[in-house]
């Protein structure tokens, strides 16, 4: 072994570099990770003693929380890549609350699904038609369309719900889908999961959790995300519509019409806002539409989104992250909370070990930190304060996207304002 | 080579150190309440049961009619309004009863209603509003209405305001219409602990404030007083300051279930709106359900569920707002009761649908009697 080889300063300039080892398809990374997800929960929920973690009810929460939020990130994802920033999907989103419950009292859980992604795509149509043909900034015609979603049915529901309710903030009640379950899976998993054996009865209880009592909207989200990712990464048409969020004028240039195709995004993105409504009204706990029932569950599809690098695989991953914390925190509380912290640092560790058999000392030393910190809270505390459970899924959000955001890249022309022949 | 070597030794022991650290957990993790209260079966060991009532002379005193025609009434209500089938449609109640008995006339009437989360100088808005188009009396329903007080009753020492749920220091013009939440509530964690079957019975608030926390406390002590060693799960929605707790069926139908999987099989709560969310969870896993503030049973808005709500605490907003109107109206705000407690039944419980059979009836008028005598005094802190 000569001493220039193992000297990269005295190497000729010219070399170019070692070629990468060839990256892995991004569906293999994604099944690593859910799989280290997986390996990590079930090893907690064994160290903690709290089977909670992944247990069949906390997934089935999860999946049930997540789902609005799913829904709004996608239609958030849609609109982005065509270069509109929308931040009126919580607008859209109540007036897909009002629109499920309206058709869903008269007409069945069916037509709720319709008409709330008609009234969530009503609302898009109004934001392409301010953002794109008016040029109106993007956020202030979001922020409009949030207050109006939220006057209009509040209007509305006074005038066509008052009278069957006797309640002017609340629709009677709708009727939900049937849930299905996958027949003698379910059992099976069940017996697995009360076993309690190590690692097996945690992936059975995960694994349970998201095939009983599915409702046919459930499985309608969830195709949505790999149909958002073939449509727009598969298609000729996703990829004009990505070009227009990437560099309208470009696109221009090569003859597509920009307009038609940003129109159809936002309407697109309201619709499945819209749908995202329909989920909450659909959801079993409660009789229908309410007023306020949203509780910024928009906004946090756009953290979600966000969250996941503008992509559906990853939009996805933020969606269960929410959804598992939230709903770890409202069926458990906080001694369960604060066993996630406990995973948390045997996640640093593992990412110590990672950077230092990199020897990345700086960011080893970070996470070293960040573990011992983490452990401190955890030894030291028997449960977590309420004030901070409640609002667990937000600060795991912060602190991902905090980590993270230098990785982000955001459609190189989102929320820029675009008029047609501009480039000329 | 040397630095690589370097580099592995130090991974080496990184991991050993971590491989360490995965023993490190604490052994006081929750295997304790790993679904081992589900000991379905006969129910707690119950505590010796207090001594039957003495037979109480309801002294109806028909006081002389009041006219109330001169007055006009202004009600400014909480989060969720009139048709919220809790404590806003339970004023909305003494209102009607006050109009009907009192002839207030109803064009003399104004109700307003707030907004969730909405900004502390709309709900000042909505009472200068009513005082400046001459209403007197003028209620605000809720405690959320306490520091808009402060600022408006000295804008209008004329006007008569009450307000229920909080006391203003101060304000010699706003009269406080306070309950006593944690009587009510322990005669409903009496009811819970006779009529659980594993022993293990949950509480869920809406929001975690001191009021919602006179709930909790009162229902605490009262599960242990019949019940020694029942188990008792606690859950709030969101954390003070946060008001959606009151109004998210979604969260209250999870925080249930999560209750009920850990082996609660009597549900009580205080979260407004969310408690219809409870309520299905209940129903969904066939165990019972308290309701909170008037008879839940009888109302529409749960009708699908009624079936599992054993009984609800009665907070009686509506005698109070009554009252009140009717003291202001015969100009004797002194003969009000300081706190609408079990004694001037301004709490309670309902025995709608008929889950309270006579014995248990028996029990808890006699713990009602301790109550009011003073021999058991409940705590308002939990």
């Amino acid at each position: 072994m000569s001493t220039t080889s193992t000297n990269p300063s005295t190497a000729p300039l010219t070399v170019p570099p070692a070629k990468r080892k060839r990256k892995l398809p991004g569906w293999s990374t994604a099944m690593i990770g859910v799989a280290g997800a997986i390996v990590l929960l079930s090893t907690t929920s064994y160290l903690t003693g709290f089977p909670q973690l992944t247990s069949t009810g906390t997934w089935q929460t999860a999946l049930r929380l997540a789902l609005p939020i799913l829904l709004a990130g996608l239609g958030g994802l849609w609109a982005e890549r065509a270069g509109v920033v929308n931040i009126g999907l919580e607008g859209m989103m109540i007036m897909g609350t009002w629109g499920a419950a309206w058709a869903g009292y008269q007409w069945g859980p069916w037509a709720a699904l319709v008409s709330a992604a008609v009234f969530g795509a009503l609302g898009g149509l109004l934001h392409a038609i301010a953002t794109v043909t008016f040029g109106v900034n993007h956020i202030v015609s979001g922020v409009a369309i949030n207050l109006l979603g939220a006057g209009l049915t509040k209007y509305l529901s006074t005038l066509i719900f008052y009278p069957l309710s006797n309640n002017p903030r609340e629709s009677p009640a709708v009727p939900k889908f049937d849930t299905y379950s996958a027949a003698g899976l379910s059992d099976w998993l069940g017996d697995l999961e009360a076993q309690q054996r190590v690692g097996i009865s945690d992936v059975a209880g995960i694994l349970r959790g998201i095939t009983t009592g599915v409702s046919p909207l459930t499985m309608i989200a969830i195709v949505l995300v790999p149909a958002t990712f073939l449509v727009l990464w598969r298609t000729r048409f996703g990829l004009r519509l990505r070009s227009c969020g990437e560099n309208p004028v470009a696109a221009e240039s090569l003859g597509v019409n920009v307009y038609l195709y940003k129109y159809t995004a936002v309407i697109i993105s309201g619709a499945l806002a819209g749908i995202g409504g329909a989920a909450l009204v659909l959801n079993p706990g409660q009789p229908g539409y309410l007023e306020g029932q949203t509780g910024g569950r928009g906004y946090i599809g756009l953290a979600a989104m966000i969250f996941g690098n503008w992509r559906p695989g990853g939009l996805l991953g933020g969606a269960a992250l929410f959804g598992y914390v939230d709903g770890l925190q409202l069926r458990s509380g906080g001694k369960t909370v604060l066993a996630l912290f406990y995973g948390a640092v045997l996640l640093l560790a593992v990412i110590v070990v990672v950077q230092l058999v990199r020897k990345k000392w700086f960011s080893a030393a970070f996470a070293i930190v960040g573990a011992a910190i983490l452990y401190f809270v955890y030894f030291s505390l028997d449960e977590l304060p309420s004030e901070l459970t409640a609002y667990a899924p937000h600060l795991v959000t912060l602190v991902v996207l905090a980590v993270a955001s230098q990785r982000l890249r955001a459609p190189a022309a989102d929320g820029v304002i675009y008029r047609r022949g501009q480039g000329d | 080579m040397r630095r690589r070597m370097r580099g592995i030794a130090v991974s080496a022991i990184a991991l050993t150190s971590v491989l360490s650290m995965a023993a490190c957990a604490k052994d006081t993790g929750g295997s304790s309440n790993a679904g081992s209260g589900n000991t379905a079966g006969d129910g707690c060991t119950l505590a010796a049961a207090p001594p039957a009532a003495p037979a109480t002379s309801s002294s109806d005193d028909a006081s002389a009619k009041v006219d109330g025609s001169a007055l006009k009434v202004g009600l400014a209500y909480d989060i969720g309004g009139r048709g919220d089938a809790s404590f806003n449609d339970s004023a909305a109640a003494g209102l009607d009863k006050a109009v009907a008995e009192l002839g207030v006339k109803k064009e003399n009437v104004k109700e307003l209603t707030a907004a969730p989360n909405e900004a502390e100088d709309a709900k000042q808005t909505r009472l200068r509003q009513l005082a400046g188009e001459g209403f007197s009396p003028i209620i605000g329903v809720g405690f959320a209405y306490a520091e808009s007080f402060k600022v408006i009753a000295p804008e209008f020492p004329d006007t008569k305001f009450g307000i229920v749920d909080a006391t203003v220091e101060g304000a010699p013009n706003v009269t406080p219409l306070v309950f006593a939440e944690e009587q009510g509530s322990f005669l409903a964690g009496v009811i819970a602990a006779y009529q659980s079957k594993s022993c293990h019975v949950g509480f869920i608030g809406g929001v975690e404030t001191p009021l919602i926390g006179k709930f909790q406390a009162g229902f605490d002590q009262g599960a242990k007083k019949a019940a020694p060693e029942i188990q008792i799960e606690d859950k709030y929605l969101t954390p003070a300051g946060d008001f959606s707790g009151f109004q998210d069926p979604a969260k209250g139908q999870e925080a249930a279930k999560g209750q009920i999987d850990s082996g609660a099989d009597v549900l009580y709560h205080a979260a407004g709106a969310s408690g219809k969310g409870v309520f299905s969870a209940a129903k969904e896993a066939d165990v019972k359900a308290i309701g909170v503030d008037s008879d839940q049973y009888n109302q529409e808005t749960v009708s699908n569920e009624k079936d599992v709500i054993v009984s609800s605490m009665l907070k009686r907003v509506d005698v109070a707002v009554f009252d009140y109107i009717e003291a202001v109206a015969a100009n004797n705000l002194s003969s009000l009761p300081a706190v609408f407690d079990l004694k001037v039944d301004g709490v309670g419980y309902s025995t709608s649908g008929g889950k309270i059979d006579d014995k248990l009836k028996t029990v808890l008028e006699g713990y009602k009697a301790q109550i009011i005598s003073g021999e058991i005094t409940v705590s308002a802190t939990p």
